[in-house]
């Protein structure tokens, strides 16, 4: 039992990370309804960044999310309005397919910056937990997960309490009459992209301290954040987040209990087996050629 | 009409002079590389980046090392070595496509072995293919020598799979009130870390030691957390990692973290490198285990030579040299006495020489058997006060083993 809880206790702080990533697909999808392919290279793209900030110049990986936010935004929303501006909504398969080449060309440019060995964010509280009752909480699991939360309250509040929240709403339930009642579509769409990958580049950040990287770690984080998409609602924050801990928890006692190898397996059967009874996900609505 | 008429000349055409090329390329490649005064280029894959990168840096080190030594005496029978390195990113697909590129488009005249077991096995045979002698510094897992090849040679004193054997014959040896009771094997899935895994556990539990915790996990798992969370709740009394170097720094955090410590710890890879230390920690490192085959104090051929002069290419100390620089130094010398030996530096006269006698390296008197594994034995290393002493056996110890203190966190 105590094994059972240490690992429930792993995931669900990673499953944190996992969330804000996803939470930031799942609002450029609901905006541009285009599944975000390059989403899980951002998000290394951002490691890479703070992994340089913190060797170079000493700035700690949290503080260099300050840093890595606003720049991964202007990133995002450049990345809407040079390339996907005039493809999202007429031709959604053109658009992902621009995105998923976008990766590749990050993945080699990365590649070619910083080798392919494998680099982890490592402070000088890297090793530090807290023993709790038995149950010891790793230090940068813990700021990681809390990280991961204030940002997701931040874009929580800025989706239902404020007027370009109104807009993203607007523009996620139906576009056409946003556009006739007044909502810069092409706008909101451009900031929806560069929030989105804003998450990512806050997720980055830390991910690149829990879990060491390379340019390839992006095809395992994608499938992780498409399972998570599928799992909780291709358009649903609420969802994500959910389908974000599952997969964490899922994960994480899986491999500590049976194998690590079969610990995406798992949660791929919990995946279908959800889909089964709500094929449009756990908080998802069913969208009409969302697809 | 016509163009009909010039297209039916033209391609058997082309199709006989690509035939003429490749058998002038194929004559090129198989032509004695002894006979001339050309530079002698000797090819290499090696893992540059990819998950091999920190190990097979220090080889490639040891190469370079070697090419710069014996052109400073004026090469190889009178011609300069020039090495043709380049990398695989750790990829076994790659290391294939590179051989094939060494041999066949830049037909160099000899090879050395790539980093790793994993790499050596698909590397040997297409060596083998093309005749080429394969002397390798790192390929030491049964899998490279189930190939059954007569133009492999490891430059190394013993096969990986009997790398183990002296930990365990340390284990063994305490007495019963000192012994562990319970052990713990996890390895990740590569053929270097499995063998040697899989021996130890045979031995350990023939003894008596009880196995609590058995995991095998793919080589590329990065997220090590897991496999500690695991470690932890079990709280095995010895603990036989398999690893490749990065996983033995994780393991060690993850535990840390814990603030648990296990009485024994050994990893298969990851001790031996100097920097291990400062990755994690010169305090937790303290007390852990490992094996090694070249010990800057050994009296082997060169050795003293050898740290000479790679402090002065590369500054440090003899502390700061990993074993694996001396094993691809090795492959050099290895070739360099054939030469005194025979008059003669090709593909035919390497293979059929190094089956007979004995050959005098930095990693001591080596000899093969007919698939290329040496009869030596490894020694068990322990980092001791800051340093990485040999501890068993006895004999050729320098100092004598210390319980492992608990992490300094």
């Amino acid at each position: 039992m105590h094994l059972l809880l240490q690992a429930t206790i792993a995931g669900i702080l990673v499953g944190g990370v996992y969330a804000l990533l996803a939470s930031g697909q799942a609002m450029i999808f609901g905006v541009t309804r285009t599944v975000n392919f390059a989403q899980a290279i951002f998000a290394i793209l951002s490691a890479y960044l703070s992994y340089t900030l913190f060797v170079d110049i000493g700035l700690d990986p949290f503080l260099s999310v300050l840093v890595l936010v606003p720049a991964m935004f202007a990133f995002g929303g450049g990345i809407y309005i040079l390339m996907l501006r005039r493809l999202s909504r007429s031709s959604a398969e053109l658009a992902l397919l621009v995105l998923y080449a976008l990766g590749i060309g990050v993945q080699g440019v990365l590649d070619f910056a910083y080798q392919t060995n494998t680099r982890v964010i490592a402070p000088a509280y890297a090793d530090s937990s807290w023993t709790i009752a038995g149950y010891q909480i790793p230090v940068v699991r813990f700021y990681a997960f809390v990280l991961a939360a204030a940002v997701l309250y931040a874009l929580y509040v800025i989706r239902q309490h404020t007027k370009l929240g109104r807009a993203l709403r607007a523009t996620t339930q139906n576009p056409v009459a946003a556009r006739l009642l007044g909502v810069d579509v092409e706008r909101i769409s451009a900031i929806a992209m560069g929030l989105g990958v804003a998450a990512a580049g806050a997720a980055g950040a830390v991910f690149g301290m829990v879990i060491p990287f390379n340019g390839n770690s992006q095809y395992d984080l994608l499938s992780k954040l498409l399972s998570i998409a599928v799992l909780g609602g291709m358009a649903s924050m609420g969802g994500t987040i959910v389908a974000a801990v599952i997969l964490g928890v899922v994960e994480s006692v899986v491999a500590a209990t049976i194998s690590p190898d079969w610990s995406a397996f798992a949660f791929l059967v919990v995946l279908f087996a959800v889909l089964m009874f709500r094929p449009q996900g756990l908080f998802g609505r069913r969208l009409r050629g969302a697809l | 009409m016509v163009s009909t008429v010039r297209r039916s000349w033209t391609v058997p055409a082309c199709l006989a002079a690509a035939l003429l090329l490749g058998a002038c390329s194929t004559s090129a490649t198989t032509s004695s590389p002894g006979s001339s005064g050309a530079p002698l280029v000797i090819g290499a894959s090696m893992s540059l980046s990819g998950d091999f990168a920190d190990l097979a840096g220090p080889a490639k080190k040891g190469y370079d090392l070697w090419a710069d030594t014996v052109n400073a005496k004026g090469g190889l029978l009178g011609r300069k070595v020039s090495l043709k390195i380049v990398d695989d990113a750790s990829n076994p697909t790659q290391v294939v496509t590179n051989y094939q590129n060494l041999i066949t488009a830049d037909h160099v005249d000899l090879v050395f072995g790539p980093f790793s077991s994993l790499l050596t096995v698909p590397a040997a045979t297409i060596a083998s293919r093309f005749g080429y002698a394969f002397v390798e510094p790192s390929g030491g897992a049964p899998q490279v020598f189930a190939l059954h090849l007569h133009n492999l040679f490891l430059a190394q004193p013993a096969p990986i799979v009997t790398s183990g054997d002296a930990y365990a014959a340390y284990i063994l040896s305490l007495p019963a009130d000192k012994r562990p009771h319970t052990a713990a094997y996890p390895t990740a899935d590569d053929p270097f870390t499995t063998a040697i895994v899989t021996r130890i556990r045979q031995r350990l539990e023939a003894a008596g030691i009880r196995t609590v915790y058995s995991q095998t996990y793919a080589a590329e798992t990065v997220d090590l957390s897991p496999i500690t969370t695991r470690l932890v709740a079990e709280k095995p009394d010895l603990i036989i990692s398999g690893t490749g170097g990065a996983d033995a720094v994780a393991e060690v955090k993850g535990m840390v973290q814990a603030h648990w410590t296990p009485k024994f710890v050994y990893f298969t890879g990851g001790p031996n490198d100097p920097t291990f230390p400062s990755k994690v920690g010169a305090a937790n490192a303290e007390g852990i285990f490992g094996t090694s085959d070249w010990l800057a104090e050994a009296k082997t051929a060169g050795n003293a030579d050898f740290i000479k002069a790679y402090v002065a290419k590369y500054g440090g100390t003899a502390a700061d040299i990993d074993p694996a620089a001396a094993e691809a130094f090795a492959c050099g010398q290895l070739l360099e006495l054939v030469a005194q030996r025979t008059g003669k530096i090709d593909n035919a006269t390497i293979i059929s020489a190094l089956h007979k006698g004995s050959w005098p390296t930095v990693e001591g008197n080596l000899t093969w058997d007919a698939d290329g594994a040496t009869q030596g034995a490894d020694i068990v290393v322990q980092w001791v006060g800051g340093k990485l002493l040999p501890v068993y056996p006895p004999a050729e110890a320098f100092a004598k083993p210390i319980a492992k203190p608990a992490w300094a966190g």
